[in-house]
């Protein structure tokens, strides 16, 4: 039972910080529908940079974060605007394949940069252990579970609210009307960038001050693809109940198949889902089914 | 198809020859001479480079239908092309098999696991079929690692190729079994996309829907594209099994499968040429970049980060990647088609 209850409070924590990193896609996805493959990338390009500023500057957190806020709008910005203006209005395939091709060059600069290719990030949240129950939990994932729920309110709230927010919506909903209207549509694309940047970075430091930063981020977040895709591609909610759903599954299967199968299953778990949603509902839980005319 | 000035079709088998006129013939059979003769002027090392070029064209080949005809988006050709040499050396190094039994059960395995994993595409398309190709190669990956058919994790060896008592042990021999069956696969893709397959393919990537309304079958048409480029791909993986000798998931990654989508997008997506041109450019620019450039460069200059020999490759690939996307989204085949419309035209303009 204390080891059911353990996997349960891992897994939900690691799969809010994979809501967290899905949220960054269906933002992009949103606004300009654009796939975002180079996700997992630019979660661990912004994890080195967090480790530079902090270990290798040795700056204290409260001016490092704020710079890795400021890099990870910078760096949203530029992919915007040099890889994605570009392709404004060309098919699909050319869309997913930028990012692709982003991803291999984020990863050859961060091989390049920060050779070494594992590290931990200093503590950054307190290491003592609370009792939930019979299980014992480190305050780490509560911290993680706490900061990933604060940035789904303010970005819900900025949804809703905010004059960008509802631009942004606007625009996901249908571009011609609203640049007609005279919403900036090049702006918008630009601000989900950043916006995704950032939350991605944000996922990557949480995530790699538990489990250190290895190229295996990457693969993080190549897996939070299974949130979106369960979640329903356009769904800010979906990916925030797909995430704890993939996390528990990735966390209790790893936890109980490992004796059955093989190694590493826990690894598999989330690409397993993939294919079976995209067997059984392709467009997600809480995705819009999209009916096309010729 | 536009034709040279003064140059007409009288009958049909004129009119559907991929070969048309004598200067054709001439420049195709000295070209044929030339690949062949390459043992005779290269070394060693450069006709390992030209095998691993022919076995990354077949593979090329493969992924160009499925995703340059049939507009089906596979990221992840390596993990399909792992299947193939994994099953052939399993077939010919476990069971002892011969090698064309390895060669044609590789193909038809990758082609089946391509089948298993095609099946979403008859209700998703783009971006969630990116995505379940690139579970697919994970899966494919993992279940490699561990299982202890394919080694679960160690190396796996593959003994060369023999046909009929005939074995291919030096690179030179080994050249011609591989460029003999990239030739053929070229040919075959050629022949394909005239006829009555692939033009439901490109009517699917044009349009899918318009092309059901038209009475094109899209489960049979959308499975046989992953079939036939998956099969590509086992071909290919059982080669290069054979070529390399031992096997290993690692040269499989998922950087190899983007890799390959460069390569076709670089050469020129949907075009009969363009994966030659892709895979020719993307393997010699890694050729010179490893081998050539980098030592050179770390010796002259002194000050290089550690990182820049592994980091300067993948870098410079998706630097390209983007850059062809951005610049010249038809890939060099576009390119091709432009140089012969001015030299035929020369020196007029039009």
């Amino acid at each position: 039972m204390a080891e059911f209850l353990q996997f349960v409070i891992t897994g939900i924590s690691v799969g809010m910080v994979y809501a967290l990193i899905a949220l960054g896609f269906a933002l992009v996805w949103k606004s300009s529908s654009v796939a975002n493959l180079a996700l997992g990338q630019i979660v661990l390009l912004s994890s080195w940079f967090t480790y530079s500023m902090l270990v290798q500057a040795e700056l204290p957190q409260y001016i490092a974060f704020p710079l890795v806020v400021v890099f990870a709008l910078f760096l949203g910005w530029v992919i915007e605007r040099f890889a994605l203006r570009p392709l404004i209005a060309q098919p699909i395939l050319s869309l997913i394949t930028v990012t692709l091709g982003l991803g291999y060059f984020i990863e050859g600069v961060i091989t390049f940069i920060w050779p070494w290719s594992v590290d931990a990030l200093p503590q950054i949240f307190p290491r003592q252990v609370v009792h939930i129950g019979p299980a014992v939990v480190s305050w780490e994932y509560i911290w993680v579970v706490g900061i990933c729920l604060t940035i789904f309110v303010l970005l819900t709230l900025f949804f809703r609210y905010h004059r960008m927010g509802i631009a942004m919506r606007a625009t996901a909903d249908d571009q011609m009307a609203v640049q007609a209207c005279g919403i900036p549509v090049t702006r918008v694309f630009s601000t989900s960038w950043m916006f995704a940047c950032v939350v991605a970075a944000i996922g990557g430091i949480l995530i790699s001050s538990i489990g250190g930063i290895t190229h295996g981020l990457i693969e993080t977040g190549l897996k939070s693809f299974s949130v979106v895709i369960l979640g329903g591609l356009d769904s800010f909610s979906g990916a925030v109940v797909a995430g704890p759903i993939i996390g528990l599954a990735e966390s209790l299967g790893g936890g109980y198949l490992t004796e059955h199968l093989w190694a590493g299953v826990k690894d598999i778990i989330p690409f397993v889902i993939i294919i079976i949603v995209m067997v059984i509902k392709p467009y997600g839980l809480f995705g819009e089914e999209r009916i096309e005319r010729i | 198809m536009t034709l040279p000035c003064g140059i007409r079709n009288y009958t049909y088998a004129e009119d559907m020859a991929i070969v048309r006129t004598g200067t054709h013939w001439v420049l195709l059979i000295g070209f044929l001479i030339l690949l062949f003769t390459a043992p005779l002027y290269f070394n060693n090392y450069w006709l390992g480079v030209f095998n691993l070029i022919g076995i990354t064209l077949i593979a090329a080949v493969g992924l160009n239908i499925l995703v340059g005809y049939c507009g089906q988006l596979s990221i992840g050709h390596a993990g399909f092309i792992a299947v193939g040499a994994y099953t052939s050396a399993i077939l010919t190094n476990r069971l002892e098999m011969p090698f064309l039994v390895g060669l044609i059960g590789a193909g038809l395995l990758s082609g089946l696991v391509g089948l298993l994993f095609g099946l979403p595409s008859v209700r998703v398309k783009g971006f969630y079929l990116a995505i379940t190709t690139i579970a697919a190669q994970f899966i494919i990956i993992w279940v490699i690692n561990h299982w202890g058919l394919t080694g679960g994790g160690n190396l796996i060896t593959a003994p060369y190729p023999s046909i009929f008592g005939l074995e291919f042990r030096a690179e030179s021999s080994q050249f011609y079994l591989i460029i003999g069956i990239a030739v053929l696969g070229v040919f075959f893709a050629k022949n394909l996309t005239r006829t009555k397959v692939g033009r439901a393919f490109i009517a699917i990537r044009d349009n899918d829907l318009a092309a059901e309304v038209m009475g094109v079958n899209l489960l049979y048409y959308k499975l046989l594209a992953f079939f036939i480029g998956c099969f590509f791909a086992g071909i290919a993986g059982a080669l290069y099994a054979h070529w390399l000798g031992s096997l290993n998931a690692e040269q499989f990654s998922f950087t190899e499968s983007i890799l390959y989508v460069g390569m076709i997008i670089i050469g020129g997506l949907g075009t009969n040429i363009g994966p030659i041109f892709g895979v020719v450019f993307i393997r010699v620019l890694q050729q010179v970049l490893t081998i050539q450039l980098v030592p050179f460069l770390e010796k002259s200059v002194t000050v290089l980060p550690s990182g820049f020999a592994t980091g300067i490759t993948p870098m410079l690939f998706g630097l390209v990647i983007v850059l062809f996307l951005i610049l010249e989204p038809r890939g060099l085949a576009h390119r091709w088609s432009l140089f012969k419309a001015s030299y035929r035209l020369w020196p007029f303009s039009y």
